[in-house]
């Protein structure tokens, strides 16, 4: 639904300011745009990039796979989805203080409402009560999009070790993110919280890694250039969230 | 700032670029080639006739011929080549269409059968729209997983070339795959040759053909 609104907004906007669609596709990559070279992805930090995609490669061959692939095999897949959906409910301040950054009001009352619809009724977020029942369906917002919104551009392609591909943009966003989480404000900073923190983030990484176990399958079969196949991978696909995201609501 | 399955999505833009593409009859809309060869495919693939692991590469022959003429390789080709097709030679494209057409026939072949094999009967097929302007087409699509409660898209960008619709690129959650191997591509070239690139992808044949897919 929330595509197909944004179809109709970018589809009447494309009329509206005069533009044929062979104009609007050339401008995000399509026909028009294809026989000419792509815009040339700054990446001053190639060689730490590089050292940073084979590290968590082989950081989850021989960890995350292995202990999700256990995890998975003790845990029953609805209970793993369960999880994923508890980890997803108590990250919603980040979400929710973004949507307001971007003055997407309508966006912000429905992670709001999610929240609290599924906090309580959903079991600590457990279930999805605010979409299975009032049809408040779950949205993406990051820091990254708020400051692409206001017109800060990408900056470089960065590699992070254990989270992955990003640029500078949105590595910032990502700990502005991060300091969203009033998880980081309310509890103590004792020794034994941080471990339990660190081992919340792991346990979150370690659950999404068990949903997703082909992730990482074939990696190599379907590209000739790795590192090239991931980084314009994500580019493409970051490129359409902050599409979207500026054109959503 | 994860990505998002990046090799899940390869495998499903490789499917979609050489396996669930385009009817190429005059009389069909793009939306409507687009349909009916998804539903040949999947009644291939379907068929009792055909089940069993053991019946692989009879499923996989099967589909490339439903597909195979429809498909406009060259012009794959030339898209991912971008600026470095108009310097080659004839005879270098020519074998660069063979080469590339056969590595991604042989990369995502076998995965897509074994993919299709447990999910097939677990997915809907969506056919949300066509967008047709001029000699270019684009149909947006959508793979439901109703166990996950999921959505991929899958939008077929595509050509008229004497009077048939043609599929030229395959965008898969918002990952165009001429996009995507274009920039491998250009790196490779950019960084040593054209000749380097044919080699890597020589290469990579002999290493797939002795190598069998995870899934």
């Amino acid at each position: 639904m929330l595509k197909k609104l944004i179809l109709i907004i970018s589809v009447a906007g494309v009329f509206l300011s005069g533009f044929s669609l062979t104009e609007a596709r050339a401008q995000r990559g399509s026909a028009g745009q294809d026989e000419v070279a792509p815009q040339p992805v700054a990446d001053p930090f190639e060689p730490f990039n590089q050292a940073m995609l084979s590290f968590n490669l082989k950081l989850d061959e021989y960890v995350l796979h292995p202990v999700a692939s256990g995890y998975a095999a003790v845990l029953p897949l609805g209970a793993r989805q369960g999880v994923g959906r508890f980890f997803y409910n108590i990250n919603t301040a980040p979400r929710l203080g973004n949507k307001l950054l971007q003055m997407k009001l309508g966006g912000a009352g429905r992670e709001f409402s999610r929240f609290v619809i599924n906090t309580t009724i959903g079991g600590l977020g457990f279930f999805d009560v605010a979409d299975s029942w009032f049809g408040l369906e779950a949205s993406h917002a990051d820091f990254g999009q708020t400051l692409a919104q206001y017109g800060i551009s990408p900056g470089p392609y960065l590699v992070l070790p254990f989270f992955g591909p990003s640029t500078v943009r949105d590595a910032v966003g990502f700990s502005v993110d991060g300091a969203m989480q009033p998880m980081n404000y309310l509890l103590p900073t004792y020794p034994e919280i941080i471990a339990a923190r660190g081992g919340w983030v792991m346990g979150s990484a370690v659950n999404f890694r068990s949903l997703n176990p082909e992730l990482f399958e074939n990696v190599d079969r379907f590209s000739v250039d790795l590192y090239g196949a991931v980084q314009d991978g994500y580019l493409q696909q970051r490129e359409r969230i902050i599409q979207d995201a500026i054109a959503g609501e | 700032m994860k990505l998002p399955r990046l090799p899940f999505l390869l495998t499903l833009g490789g499917l979609a670029l050489f396996f669930l593409p385009i009817r190429g009859l005059t009389t069909d809309s793009p939306l409507e080639a687009v349909r009916s060869t998804t539903n040949q495919v999947v009644l291939v693939l379907r068929a009792p006739e055909n089940q069993g692991p053991h019946l692989r590469e009879k499923r996989i022959k099967q589909v490339s011929e439903i597909v195979r003429p429809l498909f406009d390789r060259r012009e794959v080709a030339r898209r991912t080549l971008g600026v470095y097709w108009r310097d080659r030679t004839e005879e270098q494209r020519e074998e660069f269409i063979t080469i590339f057409t056969e590595l991604v026939e042989k990369s995502y072949g076998e995965t897509f059968d074994k993919q299709a094999e447990k999910y097939l009967d677990q997915v809907e097929f969506l056919y949300d729209q066509e967008t047709i302007d001029g000699k270019f087409a684009e149909v947006s699509t959508r793979i439901f997983v109703p166990s996950q409660k999921k959505y991929f898209s899958i939008d077929y960008r595509l050509h008229q070339v004497d009077e048939q619709w043609l599929i030229y690129d395959v965008v898969v959650e918002n990952i165009s795959m001429v996009r995507n191997f274009r920039t491998q591509f250009y790196r490779i070239i950019g960084k040593s040759s054209y000749e380097e690139l044919v080699r890597k992808l020589q290469a990579k044949l002999i290493q797939m053909s002795t190598t069998p897919s995870a899934s």
